[in-house]
């Protein structure tokens, strides 16, 4: 008669597996490039920091506020990875219903520049709403589009996505935020591109957002919104009036030449020639005071950090990872180019951060979030790694 | 494992639009990786000499601005450093305007209206500084430049200030500093001046700006986008300093007249009143005081609104010199003219004697002599040693009014006498030619009469006149007054020497002139001066009592006093047949109804401190309010 030995289950064996596989599906790269590019971020807080002629870890400048986000952003990370996100599908309506929410609330209590609602202040932070908004809509349109796989090829999935993306993308031209508000269309076409979707169809609603702004020209758009849409066009800009910022950047980062001219000695930046230099124009700082060289490294990082959320999104074994990934890439891909052309005058002065590398705390952190859910996609798949 | 994963759906994925979209990447990238090489590397030195120009400009060094000596070489304006609030309009947010210039008018203990005005009239681009206060304590200063946080825009710096010596005694002829305003800038802008500049406004700092403000230099300083200086490159060119001027004016004899003058004023309540002391062999001003005057160091600290209104308001017009730049009726006096012209003209000898009565007519308008008995029969010595009114109308008569305008012409009347002080008037001397182009009529003959005696349409100034008996005192020779001897370069060097200036040789014989000055010696012996010529020392002159404005309740006119008088080179025995006399002295009393010539007695104390003459000879009892004219 054998004894039958009744073991309880090794739960720490178990754990320990377990973290061990999710460890091994963990994109370490992914992480790294993204955490270079904070670093780089820092770095120009630091040098902005300077700039402003106080100690940079003091309470309240740049460089010491881009530490707490970027702490903020490192626990969001994690939270986001940790969770588990088939549950997403689930709460997409009621993140949808959250985003617009946010957004209302930013036209109801914000607070901006001149008469413009995009900051809303909770507690001692001030926080824009509309950079959670970005990567809610990610959400809710992988979401949706996966909810149609096999139907992606039709006209009502495009006409869908739109009606979706539609609501946020009217709350936050009403800010007005016009460069947040494009962010929105970026992400809605990559998406789109990516699922799959008719390229018949895309290529009409192509035809009709071009045929589109003539009438957004003449009866949406303000004047200065106009204006500043168009300085980078102008060949004998007024560069003391509405082309001052970028004929300054241009200067920056012309200045720079190979190698830059050593951190916190940038003459433009430290001059305080630059214009929001520690927001949006933080590229003509790096240009400024690290080259061409400098510039470069940036871009690789942006590069293999787009491949890996490329990599994550083909890894994935549902479409809601596939099409989210693509959403995280769309809207990266197209602030980077946004934020880098602008400065480098090749593209319309809009006031959209550069991702991760922008000092300011929502974008920092709805990256972060992106960042967390891909880790959760990667880490949550069974098949073995590309 | 495998048939596991084989059982769910195939992902929506597809390599071409992978493919694609890393595509759209690889070129986004690489087109801005494209731009980046074009500006940092193709048009990079082009762009790198624009951060450099950015950054660097060329900054005037302010030189400093010459100094004034008297002409014993007393220090009469030093430059002194102080600290200046300057305000950038372009720092200054519109929103915190209010409160910013709130602090600064609390701080500075100035009007927030004041700091307004001074900042809405900057005549500069909102980039420019803008003086709001000149010669800010040291602990103010501190203040403000430590509250950098909440007074956004506004700056401390030092610069030196003009500090004058004697104050309100010298005023008049120094004058002050001020900062230019919009329409001066906007000439004097490719000479150099700055937005936040001085410059000379009156008197010597006005007349002579172009010598006393040097030349400014130039240094490239490196300043942030905001303007402010980060840091000095190097000087381009150096500041070169102003030159100095050594004036004719003593003070010692300015502080004698303007004691005389403010003793009789006092006395009296005069408000208004002019000596000026000229030494007629080289027309040099040796004193010239004119009062009610101000102080000019009120404007080196930076003069409030409410005082510089206050001043301007003053009906006695304090910023005005008296002396050169207003007009009066010459009374008497200017019967030097017609007794010159009418020895000259040889309408009478020496000795010619004329019947003069206690008035005189042309139709049924009676002409009154100021004495209504009249003196008889007279010769020229009489008839100006007693200042006879018909005796003078006659003189008049006799040349008739283009001849007497003539005369009047060669002792310097009707025109500026050029001295260096500015904005001097020309006076009036009437002819036919004259009253036909201003008043569209030809002289009557009554007003003949009147300009005989210096009155009706004359009107000189007190410069014009002591430079007339100047000419009278040196045989002829009309000099331009000079109140500026010499011009000294900063290395002390003399740049402009003293050299007289003759306007004109005067077309009269020696020997008229010599009769007029022992007629005017004959003033004094008359004891139409009273005891003038109980003085150890001799004078000749003229004094003149020339009346002015609207008839009082007994038909009485208000008038003003004039004595002009002159001694010789040997002023005990010298004899005034020849024409040596260094020192001509005028006094002007406006509105001065005394029972005698106020000016008289402030001439003669003035002589009496200028020769140290120990016995006081004023007679106090002729200052009581009074009126020596009958009513006619």
């Amino acid at each position: 008669m054998g004894v039958i030995r009744a073991e309880p289950a090794r739960v720490t064996d178990w754990a320990a597996k377990s973290v061990g596989a999710a460890w091994r599906a963990f994109d370490l790269q992914l992480t790294t490039y993204a955490a270079l590019l904070v670093a780089i971020g820092l770095v120009m807080a630091y040098t902005n920091s300077v700039e402003d002629g106080t100690v940079p870890l003091s309470a309240g400048t740049t460089f010491s506020r881009g530490l707490m986000w970027a702490g903020i952003a490192v626990v969001v990370f994690v939270l986001t990875t940790v969770f588990d996100y088939h549950w997403l599908k689930t709460l997409a309506w009621p993140l949808y219903g959250f985003q617009l929410g946010l957004l209302v609330l930013t036209l109801a209590i914000g607070d901006g520049v001149g008469g413009s609602a995009r900051w809303v202040a909770v507690g001692p932070l001030t926080f824009q709403f509309s950079e959670i908004a970005k990567i809610l809509m990610i959400i809710v349109l992988a979401s949706y589009l996966a909810s149609r796989e096999g139907k992606l090829d039709s006209l009502a999935s495009i006409i869908g996505a739109c009606l979706l993306v539609g609501p946020p993308l009217i709350l936050v031209m009403l800010q007005p935020d016009l460069g947040t508000s494009l962010v929105f269309g970026g992400i809605l076409a990559g998406m789109l591109w990516m699922s799959g979707a008719s390229l018949r169809w895309l290529v009409l609603l192509g035809v009709g957002v071009l045929a589109m702004i003539p009438i957004a020209w003449t009866y949406i758009l303000r004047d200065y919104q106009k204006e500043r849409l168009t300085s980078f066009l102008d060949t004998n800009p007024d560069i003391q009036g509405a082309g001052y910022q970028l004929h300054q950047a241009q200067i920056a980062v012309g200045s720079g030449g190979i190698v830059g001219k050593g951190l916190t000695n940038g003459t433009q930046t430290q001059g305080d020639f630059l214009p929001v230099q520690a927001t949006d124009f933080v590229f003509a700082t790096l240009a400024e005071e690290l080259g061409f060289i400098g510039g470069v490294v940036l871009f690789t990082l942006f590069v293999l950090l787009l491949w890996r959320v490329l990599v994550t999104g083909w890894r994935s074994r549902d479409a809601f990872g596939t099409l989210f990934a693509a959403g995280v890439a769309s809207m990266i891909l197209f602030q980077l180019v946004v934020n880098v052309g602008m400065v480098l005058g090749i593209m319309p002065i809009t006031g959209i951060p550069l991702p991760f590398v922008t000092h300011g705390g929502a974008s920092l952190v709805s990256m972060a979030a992106g960042l967390g859910i891909l880790q959760s996609i990667n880490i949550r798949q069974t098949r073995a790694a590309w | 494992m495998s048939a596991f994963l084989d059982e769910r759906p195939r992902p929506i994925r597809s390599v071409s639009r992978f493919a694609t979209f890393g595509l759209i990447i690889v070129l986004a990238v690489t087109g801005l990786i494209g731009r980046l090489f074009y500006l940092q590397i193709v048009d990079g030195s082009r762009l790198a000499t624009l951060s450099v120009q950015n950054r660097t400009v060329l900054e005037a060094i302010p030189a400093p601005r010459g100094l004034i000596y008297d002409r014993r070489g007393r220090l009469l304006v030093a430059n002194v450093a102080t600290f200046v609030v300057k305000l950038r309009s372009a720092d200054l947010p519109v929103d915190s305007r209010p409160v910013v210039v709130a602090r600064l008018a609390a701080l500075l203990k100035k009007d927030p209206a004041d700091i307004n005005a001074t900042i809405d009239g900057n005549p500069g681009s909102t980039f420019d500084l803008v003086r709001i206060a000149s010669d800010v304590d040291e602990a103010t200063a501190r203040l403000i430049s430590e509250a950098d946080f909440d007074l956004p825009g506004v700056e401390v710096a030092v610069e030196a200030r003009r500090q004058y010596a004697d104050g309100p005694l010298m005023s008049q002829i120094l004058g002050y500093t001020g900062p230019v305003n919009g329409d001066q800038l906007k000439v004097l802008k490719d000479e150099g001046y700055l937005p936040d500049d001085l410059i000379g406004k009156a008197g010597l700092e006005s007349k002579y700006e172009a010598e006393l403000r040097g030349i400014y230099g130039s240094e490239s300083v490196e300043r942030d986008a905001s303007g402010r200086k980060t840091q000095v490159l190097q000087t381009v060119t150096e500041a070169q300093p102003g030159d100095s001027l050594r004036l004719t004016i003593d003070t010692k004899h300015q502080e004698d007249a303007q004691k005389a003058l403010v003793w009789a004023m006092r006395k009296v309540g005069i408000k208004r009143g002019v000596v000026i002391v000229m030494n007629p062999q080289t027309g040099e001003v040796m004193a010239l005081v004119s009062l009610p005057t101000y102080d000019n160091n009120d404007f080196a600290r930076g003069i409030s609104n409410a005082a510089f209104k206050k001043l301007l308001r003053n009906p006695d017009k304090p910023l005005l010199n008296h002396a050169v730049q207003a007009h009066y009726p010459p009374g008497s006096t200017y019967k030097l003219v017609a007794g010159t012209g009418a020895l000259a003209d040889k309408k009478i000898t020496p000795t010619t004697k004329v019947l003069t009565k206690g008035y005189l007519t042309i139709g049924s308008t009676k002409y009154y002599d100021w004495n209504r008995q009249g003196f008889g029969a007279c010769d020229i010595y009489c008839g100006f040693g007693h200042s006879s009114d018909t005796f003078f109308f006659q003189m008049a008569g006799k040349l008739g009014i283009d001849r007497l305008g003539y005369w009047a012409k060669q002792y310097g009347f009707g025109a500026p006498t050029g001295i260096d002080l500015p904005g001097e008037v020309s006076g009036i001397v009437p002819t036919n030619r004259w009253k036909q182009a201003a008043l569209g009529a030809p002289i009557f003959p009554g007003e003949t009469y009147q300009a005989g005696i210096g009155q009706g349409y004359d009107v000189v100034t007190p410069i014009q006149l002591i430079n007339a008996y100047t000419a009278l005192a040196n045989g002829g020779t009309l000099y331009q007054p000079q109140i500026v001897r010499e011009i000294v370069g900063p290395d002390g060097n003399v740049v402009r020497p003293f050299e007289p200036k003759v306007l004109r040789d005067m077309k009269v014989p020696g020997s008229v002139l010599a009769v007029m000055r022992n007629a005017a010696r004959s003033t004094v012996t008359l004891r139409h001066t009273y005891n003038l010529v109980d003085l150890p020392i001799k004078v000749a002159g003229k004094s003149g009592t020339a009346e002015f404005g609207l008839r009082d309740s007994k038909g009485r006119l208000p008038f003003h006093s004039w004595f002009v008088g002159f001694v010789p080179k040997d002023e005990k025995n010298g004899s005034f047949d020849k024409a040596t006399s260094d020192l001509v002295v005028l006094a002007f009393a406006y509105d001065s109804r005394t029972k005698g010539n106020v000016a008289t007695e402030i001439v003669k104390y003035y002589l009496q401190l200028h020769f140290d003459i120990k016995k006081d000879y004023r007679l106090p009892d002729l200052l009581k309010r009074g009126n020596f004219y009958q009513s006619n």
